[in-house]
C-alpha cells in the first residue's frame, strides 16, 4: 500500500526540438486509490505510466512511491506490478509459471508460491488453466493471467496500460467490473491508463485527463462531468459529447440563436463572446411559445432507454450541429423542425472564448 | 430461416468442382517444377546410380582393363577398414566442435549486435564478411597470413608477447581447421540468432524487468527458451554444411599430418583420386551417403517435433 506522487515529473525525448511526452506532471494518487489516466491518442498516458514503472527515464522532476523517491530506482526495486496492453505473458511458461515467476525470482519457497498462485487463480477463475501455455488461452483468459501475474506479487502499486483494449465489447464491460471489484477488495493503489472515457468514468475513484502531455484536470468522475475545468475536458468527457458553441454575449446573457442564456455579469465581464457548453441531456424540446431555438432534425438515435436527436441549428450566424436527448417514447421525426430550450440554466457551462478556461458562474 | 437455406447447398458446389479435376490441378502444380527436377536428377541421381554400380566392381584406374564384378566385397572392406573408422571419428569431432563453438560465439555476438550503438551497421557488415568468403580462400588466408610460423600475424603477435613461434597447422592441425570453420560459420549462427532476438517482444522483456529479473536471469529464463528453435535450426543447417567440409582441409593440411584431419569427404577423395580405387571409393561414398541420410532424417524429425511442440506451447 502506498501513495504515489508525480512531482513536476517530465519526460522529453531527445530531438530538435525535443518531443515532450509528459510535461511537468503534478499528481498525487492516494493510498488505495484507483486513478485513471485518460486522454486522446498521443497525449502521454503510456509514457506517464512507464515513468512510474521505471521503464521510461524521468528527465526532470521526481516520482515518489510511499514517500520514497524512486526517480532513479530500477523497476524491480519499486514494488510495482504492471499489466501490459499486449499482456506480455511469457510464451514458454505455463499459466502457473507465468504467475509464479516473480515470486520464484524472490527466492520464495515452492509451496508458498503454489499457494499464492492457486489463490490468485481461484480469484480470477483460472484454476482449470494453470497447466496451459498462454498460446492455448482465449484473449479474455490471457488478460486474466496478466492480472493474476500482477496480483500474486502483492505489490504496493498496480499499473495497467489499456488492459481491456484487446477484448470484445461485451467482455470488456464484464472485465471492467471485475477489475474494479478486485481492486476495491485488495485495496491496492492502482494507476490505470485508457483512452476510453466510459472506462475512465466507471472505474476510477478519480480521473486525470491528459492532453498534449499536459494534465488538464484530475477529479472525481462526477466533478469532471459537472464542472469541467476547460473546453477540452468538457468535450472529452461524456457521451454523446457536450454541445460547445462560441456565441455573442451581452448584458442579458449569451445568445444561442433566439435563446438567451443568462450569464452572471462578473463572469463574462469585458467579453464580447463566450463559449457555451450544454450537455445533450440539459437540452429539451419546448413549445412554440417558450424560449428556444429552431433545430432541423437530421437523425434520431434510439438507444432504448434514451433517444438522441442530431440536427442543425443557426447559432451566432453559423450552422451548428446540436445533439439533444429526448424522451424515447415520443421522438421527433427526421426532417421535422423542432424548438429546443434549456432544461435548467444551472447546467449551462461557460468558458473563455480564447483560453477555453471555465468562467466562474 | 430462409437465410439459412443457401449455405446448406453452398459447400456442395465447390466440392463437386474440386472432384472434377484433381489430377489436372496436381499437374498444374508439378509442371513448373519439372525442369528443376529433371536437372536435379541429371546432376545428382544419375551419378549416384553410377556410383552404386561402380561400388559392386573392382576397378582401379592404375590397372587398366582390371574392371570386374566383385559383389559386396567393397562393402565388406569398408566396415573392416580402420582408416574409415578414424575418418568417421574425425568427421564427428570436427563437425561437433565447429558447430558448437560457432553457435556459442554467434549467440554472444548476436546479443551484442541486438543493442543500439553508433556504427552498428558497419560492425554487422564486417562480422558477416567471413561467411561470404569462399572456403578455399579462407583456408589459404588462414594458413598463410594468419598462422604461418614465419610471417603469420598470430605468430607476430606471439613474438611481441615474447612467446616462441608456433607452427599451428602442423602442431595443432585439428584446432587450426576448427578455427577456420568457426571463423566462417559464426556469422551464419549470429544472423539466425539475431533474427530470433529481434522477433522477441519488447513488452515481454519489460514484464520480466518489472517482475524483478536482472539482465542475466532475463536472458536465461526468457530469451534462451525463445531462441531455442532458432538455435536448433542453426545447428542443423550448420551441421549439414560442415559434414561436407573439404576445401579448407585440402588447402591447409591435406588431411594430415598423418590422418589427423582426414574426415570422410577427404578420405573419399584420397581413395578415389589419389589411390584411383574407383570401386572401393564408390562403396565408401554409398555408405557415407546412406549414413548421412539416416542421421539427417533422424535429426530433422527430432527438430520438427520440437518445432511442432514449441509452436503449440508458444
Ligand atoms: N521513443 C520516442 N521518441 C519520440 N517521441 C516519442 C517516443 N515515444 C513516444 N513518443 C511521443 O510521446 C507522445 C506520448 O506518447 P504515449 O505513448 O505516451 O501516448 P498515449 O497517450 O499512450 O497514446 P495512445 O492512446 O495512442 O497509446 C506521443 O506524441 C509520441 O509520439
Ligand atoms: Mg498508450
Amino acid at each position: 500500500m502506498a501513495e504515489v506522487r508525480y512531482a513536476e515529473a517530465s519526460r522529453a525525448y531527445p530531438g530538435t526540438p525535443p518531443v515532450v511526452a509528459v510535461d511537468s506532471l503534478e499528481l498525487t494518487v492516494a493510498d488505495g486509490e484507483f486513478l485513471v489516466l485518460v486522454g486522446p491518442s498521443g497525449s502521454g498516458k503510456t509514457t506517464a505510466l512507464r515513468m512510474l514503472a521505471g521503464l521510461e527515464e524521468v528527465t526532470s522532476g521526481h516520482i515518489t512511491i510511499g514517500g520514497r523517491d524512486v526517480t532513479h530506482v530500477p523497476p524491480r526495486d519499486r514494488d510495482i506490478a504492471m499489466v501490459f496492453q499486449s499482456y506480455a505473458l511469457y510464451p514458454h511458461m505455463t499459466v502457473a509459471q507465468n504467475m509464479g515467476f516473480a515470486l520464484k525470482l524472490r527466492g520464495m519457497p515452492k509451496e508458498t508460491i503454489a499457494e499464492r498462485v492457486t489463490e490468485a487463480a481461484r480469484l480470477l477463475d483460472l484454476e482449470k488453466y494453470l497447466d496451459r501455455k498462454p498460446k492455448a488461452l482465449s484473449g479474455g483468459q490471457r488478460q486474466r493471467v496478466a492480472m493474476g501475474r500482477a496480483i500474486v506479487r502483492e505489490p504496493s502499486v498496480f499499473l495497467m496500460d489499456e488492459p481491456l483494449s484487446n477484448l470484445d465489447a461485451k467482455l470488456r464491460v464484464e472485465t471492467r467490473a471485475n477489475i474494479a471489484a478486485l481492486q476495491s477488495r485488495l485495496g491496492t493503489t492502482t494507476v490505470y491508463v485508457t483512452h476510453d472515457q466510459v472506462e475512465a468514468m466507471t472505474m476510477g475513484h478519480r480521473v486525470a485527463v491528459l492532453k498534449d502531455a499536459v494534465l488538464q484536470q484530475c477529479d472525481t468522475p462526477r466533478t469532471l462531468y459537472e464542472r469541467p475545468t476547460n473546453v477540452f475536458v468538457a468535450g472529452f468527457i461524456g457521451s454523446p459529447a457536450m454541445n460547445l458553441y462560441t456565441v455573442p454575449v451581452d448584458e442579458h446573457g449569451a445568445r444561442l440563436g433566439d435563446l438567451v442564456v443568462p450569464v452572471r455579469r462578473d463572469a463574462a465581464a469585458g467579453l464580447a463572446t463566450v463559449t457555451v457548453g450544454v450537455r445533450p441531456e440539459a437540452l429539451c424540446l419546448v413549445g412554440a411559445d417558450e424560449d428556444g431555438f429552431k433545430l432541423a432534425v437530421e437523425l434520431v438515435e434510439e438507444l432504448g432507454a434514451d433517444a438522441y436527436v442530431h440536427g442543425r441549428a443557426r447559432l451566432a450566424d453559423e450552422e451548428q450541429r446540436v445533439v439533444v436527448r429526448v424522451d424515447p417514447r415520443d421522438p421527433p421525426a427526421i426532417g421535422q423542425t423542432v424548438r429546443i430550450g434549456v432544461r435548467d440554466h444551472g447546467e449551462v457551462h461557460l468558458f473563455h472564448p480564447d483560453s477555453g478556461e471555465r468562467l466562474h458562474s | 430461416m430462409a437465410t439459412l437455406a443457401p449455405p446448406v447447398s453452398g459447400p456442395a458446389m465447390p466440392a463437386a468442382r474440386q472432384a472434377a479435376s484433381p489430377r489436372r490441378e496436381a499437374w498444374q502444380r508439378r509442371l513448373p517444377l519439372t525442369p528443376a527436377l529433371i536437372f536435379m536428377i541429371i546432376v545428382t541421381q544419375i551419378p549416384f546410380v553410377f556410383t552404386v554400380i561402380f561400388s559392386f566392381q573392382s576397378w582401379n584406374l592404375v590397372r587398366p582393363h582390371s574392371q570386374h564384378w566383385v559383389g559386396l566385397e567393397n562393402y565388406a572392406n569398408v566396415f573392416t577398414d580402420s582408416a574409415f573408422r578414424d575418418a568417421l571419428l574425425t568427421e564427428i569431432g570436427m563437425t561437433a566442435l565447429a558447430v558448437a563453438i560457432s553457435m556459442v560465439l554467434g549467440i554472444g555476438l548476436a546479443v551484442l549486435l541486438d543493442r543500439r550503438f553508433p556504427g552498428r551497421g558497419v560492425v554487422r557488415t564486417l562480422l558477416i564478411a567471413p561467411f561470404l568468403i569462399m572456403p578455399t580462400v579462407a583456408g589459404l588466408l588462414w594458413k598463410t597470413t594468419m598462422l604461418d610460423p614465419v610471417y603469420g600475424i598470430v605468430n607476430y603477435l606471439l613474438r611481441l608477447c615474447g612467446a616462441a613461434p608456433v607452427d599451428f597447422v602442423n602442431q595443432h592441425p585439428m584446432a587450426s581447421i576448427v578455427t577456420v570453420l568457426v571463423w566462417q560459420w559464426t556469422p551464419f549462427m549470429m544472423l539466425i540468432v539475431l533474427a530470433g532476438l529481434q522477433s522477441q517482444s519488447n513488452e515481454v522483456l519489460e514484464a520480466a524487468k518489472v517482475d524483478g529479473a536482472g539482465a542475466w536471469t532475463t536472458f536465461r529464463a526468457i530469451t534462451v527458451p525463445h531462441l531455442r528453435p532458432y538455435i536448433e535450426l542453426g545447428v542443423l543447417l550448420g551441421a549439414i554444411y560442415l559434414v561436407n567440409t573439404f576445401d579448407v582441409i585440402y588447402m591447409m593440411t591435406q588431411g594430415g599430418p598423418g590422418t589427423a584431419t582426414t574426415n570422410l569427404p577427404y578420405y573419399l577423395y584420397q581413395r578415389a583420386f589419389l589411390g584411383f580405387d574407383v570401386g572401393q571409393a564408390s562403396a565408401l561414398g554409398v555408405v557415407t551417403v546412406a549414413g548421412t541420410i539416416l542421421v539427417a532424417s533422424v535429426a530433422l524429425r527430432m527438430l520438427f517435433t520440437v518445432f511442432a511442440t514449441t509452436e503449440r506451447r508458444a
